[in-house]
């Protein structure tokens, strides 16, 4: 009876010891300061999760550190070792963080918390939204002078453009050669009566199913679809009159002019039977290999494609239309990620220029330009920077870029706008729907949105 | 000590209930009703100012048709993931504590789907259905074969097979333990009386396993109605957003359409109307519940 008291107390004990245990580790897990996901990567000693405070000055040089956080995972190996050297040259520390987050829901959590990242790196319709309240006004920056992506309102500059991306046909020129026998000039096959003759040479050479599609909705309505709205003089007027229901997409001559495109696209998908369970990595893989010469897509695939065992001769073309207003030589896009300073009290100002001078860096500094250009293998968005741009998307891009053959993206498109429509045009891509089918869609979507106000 | 003072029995719950009640408090409440006073704002998520709105996030949240049939799209594929979870699990645990040869490993092996995360899960899945599933159905037709989950009816059906193969092990478990606590005596009993094996299991054992049936179907109806990790990685909602359920729908309003207050009250619709089912049911259930 005895013993069964003692048991029964040690039982106890041990439970409470337990519990407290568990809770300790619990509080443990909350209390410490890295974010609970997205890697942190400390640059000066510091590494995972754990990393010391921003507001704390670093030890090291003139005691100026800074956090930046990183939206684009490809860069985010790269942007890591920068950072390590810049922290022993520069004597400053930074250090990176990166989330696989939605950009405004994670930023969203570190405003909460207090803990800001001095430099954030953004989409286009984030600065937007955050600028107002969280962003610092970079006006008087030098750069400023020596772009022309950088992203102002109300005439003030807020965001650092990282990179220049464009949307068009991808081809693989080497693929091309290899069936036709010639060179192949994307600049003759703007119109899509030569494109389309071009298609059907490379069937009878062979090559039965020419071309991939993303079914991405991203791909679908916030790139191809987008274009219909970018390609014409005054986008946010044709928006506005879809939205006041004054417009019938179904008549617009551009939108038309892009769907008979997609329709020559689409019937040569080689994934026609399944267009909506392709992946996308299969699609690139046969891109880059030669087994189909184009897809719909952007410089961005390149992280894709150089996975795999690509050809040497690739490059981005615009997309071929019929429709005779000369966008059919032009690529759509621009400035891409924007790097933004926090503006809060969080943000010392020894911070936040610590910050600035890092933007400087990347601009002016020979090295800085060289990580954007050489390690990352983006296309710069500064006309200052002359370096060779050394992935073949990418020096298309350029090209279009320097020559001002670049049609400006349209960055107020409503948030829902990618995920409502691009479900409407993956239907129409796996025929489930019409083209009218499909612009009553687009229209009804249209006048059930509010614009915002910009 | 005086154990019935108040001063004793404070200090009894905080030692035992205390650090408990702490975390659940700062992790469960103070969210749900911060998350509720969100609900009469139009914050979007990352301004500092929370306009206060009143009732339009909700009226918003019942006027949104996509909502209401992700809600339905939810109900349906809580309605025969939990009707084949159960019946799956029940005759797993039949098989395994019947005495075949292995059951121990047989046990073990059913239940390891359930240790696999659901977004690795998912993805797993989407290969199997995309790649293996389609090669497999191209060498027999010898033509071009779709992946079920590019039609509607099919991403639906690849939902709620892998939901019963993920959590039949894990109910299964609780029906196991079930079986076990009905006595065997129970049994020898009935038999002598003069049934069957089969009679003895419907009359004698299904009804003192109640309590094991109470439980699986409401974990089941709760974790089908909240399925947020599977639903994204195996379809993304894909295609054409038509299995996209509730839960992901709530977070798409919230995070990427970024109406942070009409997903909130969204989400508390979801919450009311997962807890009123877990609950009736629960009711339902322990009131026929019979002791031996």
């Amino acid at each position: 009876m005895k013993n069964k008291t003692i048991m029964t107390v040690l039982k106890k004990v041990g439970a409470v010891a337990l519990t407290g245990a568990m809770t300790m580790s619990l509080l443990a897990g909350c209390g410490t300061t890295g974010p609970a996901d997205g890697a942190a990567a400390g640059a000066a000693g510091t590494e995972g999760g754990e990393s010391a405070p921003a507001t704390e000055a670093a030890a090291s040089g003139d005691g100026a550190s800074f956090t930046i956080f990183n939206s684009k995972m490809e860069i985010q190996d790269q942007l890591v070792e920068m950072a390590s050297k810049y922290s022993e040259e520069k004597g400053v520390n930074v250090e990176v963080y990166y989330s696989s987050d939605t950009v405004a829901a994670h930023l969203s959590t570190r405003y909460a918390s207090g803990e800001p990242y001095t430099l954030a790196m953004v989409d286009a319709k984030d600065v937007y939204s955050l600028a107002a309240e969280h962003a610092l006004d970079l006006s008087g920056e030098d750069w400023v002078k020596d772009t022309t992506n950088a992203i102002a309102i109300d005439g003030k500059t807020y965001g650092f453009p990282v990179c220049v991306e464009a949307r068009g046909i991808i081809y693989n020129a080497d693929a091309i050669k290899k069936v036709t026998g010639k060179d192949f000039n994307p600049d003759d096959y703007a119109t899509l009566d030569s494109f389309t003759a071009l298609i059907e040479e490379l069937k009878a050479g062979g090559m039965a199913t020419p071309v991939g599609i993303m079914k991405e909705d991203w791909s679908l309505a916030a790139h191809y679809l987008a274009e219909v709205y970018e390609q014409r003089e005054d986008p946010d007027a044709f928006v506005k009159e879809l939205n006041a229901g004054s417009t019938d997409i179904g008549a617009d001559e551009k939108f038309n002019s892009m769907m008979d495109t997609f329709d020559v696209l689409k019937a040569n998908n080689y994934a026609a039977g399944s267009a909506i369970s392709a992946e996308r990595e299969v699609t690139e893989q046969k891109l880059a290999e030669g087994e189909i010469a184009f897809m719909f897509g952007g410089n961005w695939d390149w992280s894709v494609i150089n996975a795999y065992d690509y050809s040497e001769n690739m490059g981005i073309m615009p997309v071929p239309q019929n429709m005779d207003d000369g966008t059919n030589t032009k690529l759509v896009g621009g400035g891409s990620k924007f790097f933004i300073i926090d503006s809060s009290e969080n943000t010392s100002a020894a911070q936040a220029q610590a910050a600035k001078d890092f933007l400087n860096w990347l601009v002016y500094d020979e090295a800085g330009q060289d990580f954007i250009v050489n390690t990352c293998a983006l296309v710069p968005a500064f006309s200052n920077i002359t370096l060779p741009v050394a992935d073949p998307l990418g020096a298309s891009v350029k090209k279009y870029a320097d020559a001002g053959s670049l049609i400006a993206n349209y960055n107020y498109l409503p948030d829902d706008h990618y995920s409502v429509l691009g479900a409407a045009f993956q239907k129409y891509l796996a025929d489930q729907t019409d083209r009218p089918g499909f612009a009553t869609e687009i229209n009804t979507y249209w006048k059930g949105v509010t614009l915002a106000a910009h | 000590m005086e154990r019935n003072k108040m001063s004793y029995k404070v200090s009894q719950f905080l030692m035992f209930a205390g650090p408990a009640s702490i975390l659940f408090l700062g992790t469960v409440i103070i969210p749900f009703i911060y998350g509720l006073y969100l609900t009469f704002t139009s914050w979007d998520g990352v301004s500092k100012a929370k306009p206060f709105v009143g009732l339009t996030n909700y009226m918003a949240a019942f006027a949104d048709a996509p909502y209401w049939q992700a809600l339905g799209r939810t109900v349906v594929y809580s309605i025969f993931s939990v009707l084949f979870i159960n019946i799956v699990a029940f005759l797993l645990a039949y098989m395994v504590t019947s005495g075949v040869k292995g059951q121990n490993f047989f046990r073990a092996g059913f239940f390891i789907p359930n240790l696999i995360g659901g977004i690795v899960l998912g993805y797993v899945w989407k290969f199997v259905f995309n790649r293996a599933f389609v090669a497999i159905a191209e060498s027999i037709s010898g033509g071009t074969a779709p992946s079920l989950l590019s039609t509607t009816n099919g991403a639906m059906f690849c939902l709620i097979l892998v939901s019963v193969w993920q959590y039949a092990g894990y109910m299964m478990l609780i029906y196991v333990a079930g079986f076990m606590s009905v006595p065997e005596s129970l049994k020898e009993a009935a038999m002598i009386d003069g049934c069957n094996t089969f009679q003895a299991t419907m009359n004698v054992t299904i009804p003192l396993m109640r309590a094991s049936f109470v439980q699986c179907i409401f974990l089941s109806i709760t974790r089908c109605f909240m399925v947020y990790d599977l639903n994204l990685s195996l379809t993304k909602g894909e295609p054409f957003n038509s299995s996209v359920m509730a839960a992901m729908h709530v977070y798409n309003q919230a995070f990427t359409y970024k109406n942070y207050g009409t997903g909130q009250a969204e989400a508390l619709i979801l919450f009311v109307v997962c807890a009123i089912i877990g609950v009736t049911q629960v009711y339902i259930g322990k009131k026929g519940e019979v002791a031996a």
